[in-house]
């Protein structure tokens, strides 16, 4: 092995053995937006790998897998918010944000979770009873007696952004349509790995935003590709950055035993999330600690939609007849795509659109960072971290803007008032303009 | 797989200096980098070349072109118009510079006490390089609380003739403390934090007004014969309105003032790399930060495609050439093991270095340095890096700033070669 195979792998081994290559140089503090706009959080290079030390402790194991041995000796750590911008400016390959996030769940160990803290982290049980009194629940949620109370008695913030739940799951959605293709084309087969990609849908789409299923399925049909959407669980992420790692390895095997039937036989996995998709790629093993075949099966499998299309148009393979969106699209690439390392293929996507002024927003984090600004102690520094871009969306003065992961989606439109798209609705919107202008064309001859 | 003209590795100075004069000359770019580094530990200044003995710049920029291996020896020329250029680009985003190449090279304060010989400076630091006049004195204003500077050392330390190198210096020394607006229960105060709190304009109406006021009692105390002076402070003076922070406390205080660059974080160096990607996003160019490269592809000599680790898997970008601005030993572009291997992690490029026997100095802080600093790759004139028999290993390759073999950080030379070699390189 070369030395630049054994840095390279060094930097991709345990998180908290990188913490011996930390320089105490102070980058990632400079770029860390929380501690950009509040004076609670020392910064990720104090309470990670400066406290790194204290967290080694002398006897072995009886130890939560994967987690630090003690736990940390400061609890500031509970300011950070996970987005990852320290990970990425470290110049020593420091997986700072990682680290903090495994010692927040170290201290959070063995004690009975904030019940909020548990709650946020139950976005299937939310969603569930959520849609099921769908006109009880999005009316208590837009009550602000009710939001007061709730922000009174759990810490939910009265004003963080909450979506509307939808009628009835996207599973019971896709169930009913599969019964239905059957009886009109008595079709029962699963579509081969080459005629078809899975679907991860995650919760948002699950409870809140069926519509961003819709836009993928349509765009993919476009390109020629079906979708098989297999029952699955929460992707776990809201409960690892509430430092619930044990329910979060719960949902990991689950979904990844379900997933891991369609990798080995070569399907691909699609997520329209990129936060689910980043979790399902990366941290299942890298925080979860969970390295077994199945996990690098199925993260090998996976991929974001617009990574995936992407690649389609690098073999030649994308439809490009994209019609003209002649409008400006301020676009927020979410701290949770920027941890996958693909650049930002949504942005070289739209410029595939005649016409679409699509711009990259170019800021470090919109705050919301999954819960993180849904708590009530959180919500101002969240709103603080994403003034900037907030800012900026209203000064566009765009009708759209588009965002890959739905927390921050959510997170923009509730701040700015402008409506926020996944970056799939905004190509299936340029798929029907041009399906428009050929039926105008049509009509005319 | 999205498509660059030109990628570039490193978001240093080499590396954005590359980047944009790239793009300037209409390529699509792409900078990949792990993270960031030098701007982020420097001082924020451009310096072109100091070798003992130098009046100037261009004195000491020849005396460097004329040591062989050294990377002036091919980029003399380059120097000055690469200077003027990226002073062009740098004053359009609101950062100016002072001095040129014939300025003479003035020792200037640093924040522990000492003095480091500069000719060219940003123009919030200049005036701590003007020669003094006799009369002259210097207050040097620390804040309350702040750790990574210590006014009333610095002052003792800078009230040492010696410490001037013979040069003129300032007729006596002091040191004052303020303190500045809801700092009080602050630990683990920053440069940067406290250049966040000066792009605030309330915040900073009281704090300048508060730094006048010491300035101006530590100025009325030394009283007999009130000569002129000039006021060091701390380099925190903000960072998204520092021009505006600079011209407004000029304005208010009785003496010039300049700010003397810190310990890492360096704010000066940040406001250089914001200035600098600004300025590639401007014209079309795109920067990853947190990417470190997995491999390149190659087509025989060529370089296709460059891919970087991701999650899961590693992300692609091709590209019609390369250019490695890796920073070399400083900046993670060339690792070593315990043996004495050295090795370019990027390309593997063959590393030019002095032998193992040389690295352990009995003296660890050797005044001429570490031998490691000038460890590197060779490359031909076309910055092409080269083979030991010296012929082109790569077409579309090259290499610039730290990572080119020849040179050493005492010289000061290395801003000068990240600007002339980056510059060079995108042509
Ligand atoms: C503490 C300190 C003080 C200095 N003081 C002075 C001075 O007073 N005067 C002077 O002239 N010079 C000084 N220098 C040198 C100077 O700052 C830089 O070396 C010079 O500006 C050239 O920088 P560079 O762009 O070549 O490299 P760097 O600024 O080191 O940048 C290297 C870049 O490459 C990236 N990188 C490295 N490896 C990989 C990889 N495998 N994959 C992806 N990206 C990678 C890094 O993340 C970084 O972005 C100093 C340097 C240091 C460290």
């Amino acid at each position: 092995m070369t030395i630049a195979e054994l840095v390279r792998e060094a930097a991709l081994e345990q998180v908290g053995y990188s913490a011996d290559e930390c320089l105490k140089c102070n980058v990632c503090n400079t770029v860390c937006p929380v501690a950009r706009v509040t004076d609670l959080f020392p910064g990720p290079k104090y309470v990670g790998p400066q406290a790194a030390r204290f967290r080694m402790g002398h006897t072995l194991p009886a130890q939560a897998k994967g987690l630090p041995r003690l736990a940390s000796p400061d609890r500031t750590v509970d300011w950070c918010s996970g987005c990852g911008c320290c990970t990425a400016a470290c110049p020593a390959g420091v997986k700072v944000a990682e680290m903090n996030s495994q010692s927040r769940a170290r201290m959070k160990a063995g004690k009975l979770p904030k019940l909020r803290d548990w709650g946020l982290g139950q976005t299937d049980l939310v969603g569930t009873v959520g849609v099921l009194f769908r006109p009880i629940a999005n009316w208590a949620l837009a009550n602000r007696p009710i939001r007061r109370l709730l922000h009174i008695t759990f810490g939910i913030h009265h004003s963080a952004p909450f979506p509307k739940f939808s009628r009835g799951t996207y599973q019971s959605a896709w169930k009913r349509r599969q019964k239905r293709l059957q009886k009109q084309f008595g079709i029962t087969a699963e579509p081969g790995p080459g005629a078809a990609v899975v679907y991860f849908h995650g919760c948002s789409v699950n409870y809140y935003e069926p519509e961003v299923a819709e836009a993928m399925i349509a765009v993919l049909a476009r390109n020629g590709y079906e979708v098989i959407v297999p029952p699955q669980v929460c992707c776990g992420l809201p409960l690892i950055s509430n430092g619930i790692y044990g329910e979060a390895r719960a949902h990991a095997h689950k979904n990844l035993e379900i997933l891991a039937g369609y990798a080995r036989r070569g399907y691909k996995i699609l997520g329209t999330s990129s936060s689910c998709i980043h979790t399902i790629k990366a941290e299942y093993r890298e925080m979860l600690d969970i390295h077994d075949d199945e996990a690098t099966v199925v993260a090998n499998a996976t991929w974001d939609i617009c990574e995936f299309l992407l690649d389609l148009h690098d073999q030649g393979k994308l439809d490009t007849g994209f019609g003209p969106l002649p409008q400006d699209l301020p676009y927020h690439a979410p701290c949770q795509l920027r941890s996958h390392g693909i650049g930002l293929p949504a942005m070289d996507l739209f410029a595939l659109v005649p016409g679409l002024r699509a711009r990259d927003i170019d800021h470090d984090c919109c705050g919301i960072a999954g819960t993180y600004g849904m708590k009530k102690e959180k919500y101002g520094i969240a709103m603080a971290v994403g003034a900037p871009l907030f800012e900026k969306v209203r000064a566009s003065g765009a009708t759209e803007a588009a965002c890959d992961s739905e927390t921050c989606r959510w997170q923009i439109q509730g701040a700015t008032g402008v409506r926020t798209r996944h970056p799939v609705e905004i190509l299936l919107a340029a798929y029907r303009a041009a399906d428009a202008a050929d039926a105008a064309e049509a009509a005319r001859r | 797989m999205p498509g660059a003209d030109v990628v570039v590795v490193g978001a240093g100075l080499s590396g954005l200096t590359a980047a944009l004069a790239a793009a300037d000359s209409g390529a699509r770019v792409q900078v990949l980098a792990r993270g960031n580094a030098g701007t982020h530990w420097g001082s924020g200044g451009i310096d072109i070349a100091a070798p003992s003995g130098a009046a100037t710049p261009r004195a000491g920029l020849e005396a460097l072109a004329a040591v062989p291996g050294h990377p002036y020896a091919a980029l003399s020329g380059e120097v000055e118009p690469a200077l003027n250029w990226i002073r062009g680009i740098l004053a359009a985003e609101g950062l100016t510079f002072e001095g040129t190449l014939d300025s003479p090279l003035q020792p200037a304060p640093t924040s522990i006490g000492g003095t480091r010989p500069v000719a060219i400076l940003p123009t919030a630091q200049a005036a701590g390089a003007r020669p003094w006049v006799s009369g002259e004195r210097l207050i040097v204003c620390g804040v309350a609380g702040f750790k990574d500077f210590w006014p009333d050392a610095i002052a003792a330390s800078l009230s040492r003739p010696g410490v001037w190198g013979g040069g003129s210096r300032p007729d006596g020394v002091v040191a004052v403390s303020v303190e500045l607006p809801g700092l009080a229960a602050r630990h683990n105060l920053s440069a940067v934090e406290l250049a966040r709190r000066f792009d605030d304009k309330a915040w900073r109406a009281d704090a300048i007004e508060r730094i006048a006021t010491a300035v101006e009692g530590a100025a009325a105390g030394h009283a007999p014969g009130q000569g002129p002076g000039r006021v060091a402070l701390p380099a925190i003076l903000g960072l998204n309105d520092h021009p505006a922070i600079f011209d407004e406390l000029r304005r208010r205080l009785p003496l010039e003032p300049f700010e003397l660059p810190l310990v890492p974080p360096s704010v000066p160096g940040m406001r250089l790399y914001f200035a600098l990607r600004a300025a590639l996003i401007r014209r079309g160019g795109r920067v990853r930060i947190g990417e470190m490269i997995d491999h390149v592809e190659c087509d025989g000599a060529r370089v296709t495609a460059v891919a970087t680790a991701a999650a899961a898997r590693t992300s692609t970008v091709r590209t019609g050439a390369l250019i490695l601005a890796t920073g070399g030993i400083a900046g993670g572009g060339i690792v070593a093991d315990d043996a004495g291997h050295l090795e370019e992690v990027v390309l593997g490029l063959p590393v030019e270095a002095p032998p193992v026997e040389a690295w352990l100095s009995a003296d660890a802080f050797d005044p001429e340095g570490h031998p490691l600093e000038s460890a590197g790759i060779r490359t031909d004139a076309d910055l092409r890096p080269v083979d030991r028999s010296g012929k082109p290993i790569y077409s579309n390759a090259r290499v610039v700033g730290s990572l080119l073999a020849g040179g050493r950080l005492r010289d000061r030379c290395r801003d000068g070669v990240a600007v002339a070699s980056g510059r060079r390189a995108a042509r």
